[in-house]
């Protein structure tokens, strides 16, 4: 299977038109925004902006998320223990949501983008296939993090009673939308095109190794 | 092949690079990848004049979604509700700014920028008002993809409903519905918006950048 790679062209990223490579950056002959034919730095980009995450992802754990004073007594609550509340009072559904959207799905997204960043840069047992789908799964995923966030603004604003109930965000609100956005923008800046390139490449050098292997005192068989 | 294949009857797939003929596809069809799966390009059905109605209705329910009062609690015999834009007021107010942005960029200003977007553009090629400056304009609609968290919002809402429940009287208002039809109007804008479509009359329209590379 040939790739527009090989053919010196290259997809607008914006507009999805074949440009024939010329100059890097590239304008687009449809839309003339300017662009690179694969993600430039893509993988030092995903990895900043995953270490980034991962570091704002600790102080989001730690810190109260939300504060519900009762009677002017304050009560903290962090994301994990919010869920803990959630199953000692039986909300089982919520407690699953909460828990997949505000703890899985970060963890999943920042640990499956080093797996991802790591395989494309050393080629060890690298599936594109699937990892292109993993890596798609990881994009939808995204913005669903931002579950807890919207809870905690919905329960500031609705839950107003003045000194008999009032809720507050707590300080971990803010490192958690941080990690959030971060993941988002780590998963932006991987390229999946580059699995694709390197297993491609990853095939040429092997074959190569296997002719090479092959060839001294007799001929190089031609293999396909 | 050299550099002078020409692009147009081409068509790369935007998640794993492999080439492959551009296929003719009628309304309703789309092609996949055969390697990785991804949609190359989809042709969709009555585009301009699906996305044309769901922005204008999604734009109308605008107002009432963000000035309704969503839900209201009541406790103690204390009563107090809350629209979207209530939400925003009270954050800044306690001084919760990045959640106040957050939730103003994500649920508010993104999704009207992207149905005010795709209400332009099928506007303008409903009725033939084509200009250059769509080029760009379309381009950037593109930027916000990923931006619009409106159902994430919606869940947020069901979360909260459910947290509150428990404990005190809730009611819910006539907010809730204006907030679920715009979500349903923005998403289904932004699904009718066929972009290949689009974007293949646009460059029709404004292809004097093509004749210079044919000519250079």
């Amino acid at each position: 299977m040939k790739t527009a790679k090989q053919l010196e062209l290259t997809l607008c990223p914006k507009c999805h038109k074949l440009n024939s490579l010329k100059a890097e950056p590239q304008q687009c002959s449809r839309c003339n925004g300017m662009f690179y034919q694969r993600k430039r730095n893509s993988l030092q980009y995903t990895l900043a902006w995953n270490f980034a995450a991962l570091l704002a992802f600790i102080p989001a754990n730690l810190y109260p998320i939300m504060i519900v004073y009762q009677l002017g007594i304050g009560d903290e609550a962090t994301i994990l223990s919010g869920i803990g509340e959630f199953i000692d009072h039986g909300l089982y559904p919520i407690a699953v949501i909460i828990f997949t959207a505000s703890i899985i799905v970060p963890l999943l997204k920042i640990i499956g983008l080093f797996v991802l960043v790591y395989k494309v840069h050393t080629g060890i047992r690298l599936k594109p296939d699937k990892h292109s789908k993993f890596y798609h799964m990881l994009e939808v995923l995204g913005p669903w993090s931002m579950l807890d966030v919207f809870v905690v603004a919905l329960m500031v604003t609705v839950v107003e009673l003045g000194f008999v109930t009032s809720v507050a965000a707590g300080p971990a609100i803010n490192y958690f939308t941080i990690t959030v956005i971060f993941t988002m923008f780590a998963a932006n800046s991987f390229d999946p095109r580059l699995l694709w390139d390197k297993k491609a490449d990853n095939k040429i050098a092997t074959q190569a190794l296997l002719l090479s292997e092959n060839s001294p005192g007799t001929l190089p068989e031609e293999k396909g | 092949m050299n550099n002078n294949t020409n692009t147009s009857l081409l068509v790369a797939c935007q998640q794993c690079d492999a080439l492959y003929d551009r296929p003719q596809l009628k309304q309703g069809q789309l092609a996949k990848c055969n390697r990785c799966g991804s949609t190359l390009i989809e042709r969709k059905v009555d585009s301009i004049e699906r996305s044309f109605n769901w922005s204008l209705a999604g734009l109308l329910l605008m107002l009432p979604a963000i000035l309704l009062p969503i839900m209201g609690v009541t406790l103690a015999g204390q009563f107090h509700q809350a629209s979207l834009f209530d939400c925003i007021l009270v954050l800044i107010d306690r001084g919760f700014f990045m959640i106040a942005c957050l939730v103003f960029l994500f649920a508010i200003a993104v999704p009207i920028v992207r149905l005010a977007g795709a209400l332009y553009i099928s506007y303008s090629f409903k009725f033939n008002k084509l200009k250059p400056s769509l080029l760009n304009f379309f381009r950037a609609y593109h930027h916000l993809d990923n931006w619009a968290m409106l159902n994430v919002f919606m869940l947020g809402i069901v979360v909260s409903m459910y947290k509150l429940i428990d404990d005190t009287e809730l009611s819910v208002n006539l907010g809730l519905l204006a907030f679920i039809l715009w979500l349903i109007c923005s998403t289904m804008s932004a699904v009718a918006l066929d972009q290949d479509y689009i974007w293949d009359k646009l460059e029709q329209a404004f292809s004097k950048d093509e004749a210079q590379d044919e000519n250079s």
